[in-house]
């Protein structure tokens, strides 16, 4: 009795899976259609499938040159993240004075501050810098907004690695900042590829700062904010918008599937930490 | 000439300057600087082009308070959003996660199943359900013939705030499934089998025992749910644009809307040094409570 209750359970749970995922498989066999067979029918499978929605979506948004700007947007930013809150994350967490303790609550209350309540001063602040207007600018505002987060796992981290570590490297007369990049920095790769997942999954489908600081640029823009415009022009032809979904959400996806099993785990890291 | 000791000190602090100073100056410039700074032109006039914001002191927040039936209206949209999706998406995802904690076959499978939405970007996921609300719902009237797929559902106030909670609670259920699994997991697996298929009292035991087992994934839960639904904007800006009318406008898209729709920066920023006060309130006061809740568990 139990039995056959826990697969019926179980099938029960398979169904609604199903049915949760299925406005996404409505979106991948309409990709599929022509105009007028989606105009007919969202539903029914494509009678003749055909590639040529993606071939149009992929010349009508530029998507090579999209995918190499949200690359490099979100390379720059992780990158930056990862190094400059791995390092203030571990210094603080070792050096236990008065002033290193302000440091750490001006590095993580940043954490309580929501991004719409500085973002209109953001904008100037970047224009003054000359940030605006360039996706490389762009990775390089994520860093202040991706290290107090960051820093703070990191932080968390530290304090479970021995000090020995570090005082074997000094004796060998290495500098910290050596020391650091050599010894330390290796010990912490746990977090790293927690911090490393968090904030790539983070700039890649982030959409208010790019619209913030890119919005205007033909040249720079990044997949989601030229999606969004996709969507706006080609407001009747669902099946270029169907491909254009598609190929929008294709990178993200290969890098849930491929390392799925750190994502969950950065994300629980990440939360819990946080 | 410099005693050896104080040399070892300046070396130490010079040390310590190289390793937290880059991190400190990008959150002081791209976070701290700039709420500092929205929180003085929340005392100005400002419209973007003028060298100097006009200084007029309370006038943005006596407007905000007293003249703006817009704001009041995003208000208690957000709220009246925050609180439905804080319940939903926590009972559910909690509710799945007991489930899927529980020895059920595939449930690897099914946890990355429910996960998917969380990993695309909620601008598309607005468009998606663009979609699927209009020529999706078509399709399946002419198919059931059932009333629900023929009203308005992005087109009437009403219903596109159920249309954005829907969509919302739909998008956000796998993050906290994560969290609530991962805490699970600390729970002996048959104490929530058995208060899965047992039939009477199992919701009791869920409630009694299960539940004051996990209050620290309840805390963080509650705590993101609150601070993501009252900051929402993407998936309302790409689903009905605030719409129809304002009757979809989040306190967050009145900001962007204020501010780069209208060009009045000063009296945008007014409204989102309101936003800071409102979440730091509300989630140091639900962490807080929560937390003395687990101390008791």
């Amino acid at each position: 009795m139990r039995r056959v209750l826990s697969g019926f359970f179980t099938g029960a749970m398979f169904l609604l899976a199903a049915l949760y995922l299925y406005p996404l498989f409505l979106v991948a066999i309409n990709s599929l259609k022509t105009f007028a067979e989606i105009t007919a029918n969202v539903v029914a499978l494509p009678s003749r499938p055909t590639l040529d929605n993606f071939r149009n979506a992929f010349a009508l948004m530029q998507y090579p040159s999209l995918f190499a700007n949200t690359l490099a947007a979100t390379a720059i930013g992780t990158s930056g993240v990862v190094l400059l809150s791995s390092a203030a994350g571990y210094k603080l967490s070792r050096t236990k004075t008065r002033y290193s303790w302000l440091v750490l609550v001006l590095c993580i209350a940043p954490m309580m501050i929501p991004f719409q309540s500085f973002m209109i001063a953001l904008v100037k602040v970047s224009r003054f810098l000359r940030l605006t207007k360039s996706v490389y600018g762009l990775g390089v505002i994520y860093w202040g907004l991706g290290v107090p987060l960051s820093l703070f796992m990191y932080h968390g981290f530290v304090k479970t690695v021995p000090r020995e570590l570090d005082e074997c490297a000094l004796i060998d007369g290495s500098s910290s900042l050596r020391t650091f990049f050599a010894v330390i920095f290796p010990v912490l790769k746990p977090v790293t590829v927690s911090v490393i997942v968090l904030n790539a999954m983070w700039m890649w489908n982030d959409f208010l700062l790019p619209l913030l600081v890119l919005s205007g640029e033909k040249r720079s823009q990044t997949l989601q904010l030229a999606a969004y415009n996709f969507f706006g022009q080609y407001k009747i032809e669902w099946h270029y918008a169907m491909a254009g979904v598609l190929l929008t959400i294709t990178p993200a996806v290969i890098f849930y599937l491929a390392l799925q099993k750190h994502i969950i785990e950065g994300m629980v890291a990440g939360a819990v930490k946080g | 000439m410099i005693s050896a000791a104080s040399k070892k000190r300046l070396a130490r602090a010079l040390d310590f300057i190289a390793l937290t100073a880059p991190a400190v100056i990008v959150i002081l410039v791209f976070v701290e600087l700039p709420f500092l700074m929205s929180v003085a032109y929340s005392f100005t006039k400002w419209n973007g082009l003028d060298k100097v914001p006009q200084f007029i002191g309370l006038a943005n927040y006596r407007e905000l308070f007293t003249d703006d039936p817009d704001m009041a209206h995003a208000f208690v949209f957000t709220i009246a959003f925050t609180v439905l999706m804080v319940v939903l998406t926590n009972v559910v995802a909690m509710l799945l996660a007991v489930v899927l904690a529980g020895g059920i076959k595939g449930r690897n499978a099914l946890r990355a199943a429910f996960y998917v939405p969380n990993i695309i970007s909620l601008i598309i996921i607005g468009y998606v359900w663009r979609f699927i609300f209009s020529k999706g719902f078509d399709s399946f009237l002419d198919f059931t013939h059932a009333g629900v797929f023929g009203l308005s559902w992005l087109g009437d106030g009403r219903l596109a705030f159920v249309s954005v909670l829907a969509v919302s609670v739909w998008q956000s259920i796998g993050f906290y499934l994560v969290i609530y699994i991962a805490g699970l997991q600390t729970v002996p697996r048959d104490v929530i089998e058995a208060s899965l298929l047992d039939g009477a009292g199992s919701a009791t035991r869920l409630w009694r025992i299960t539940l004051p087992m996990i209050m620290p994934s309840v805390t963080v839960c509650v705590f993101y749910s609150l601070s993501n639904a009252l900051k929402s904007f993407d998936v309302i800006f790409s689903l009905t644009s605030g719409g129809p009318g304002t009757a979809t406008t989040s306190i967050a898209l009145d900001i962007y809307k204020t501010a780069f729709g209208a060009s009045r920066f000063g009296y945008g920023s007014a409204k989102s040094v309101l936003l800071f006060l409102l979440i730091l309130t509300v989630t140091l006061f639900q962490v807080t409570a929560f937390k003395r809740r687990e101390v008791e568990a």
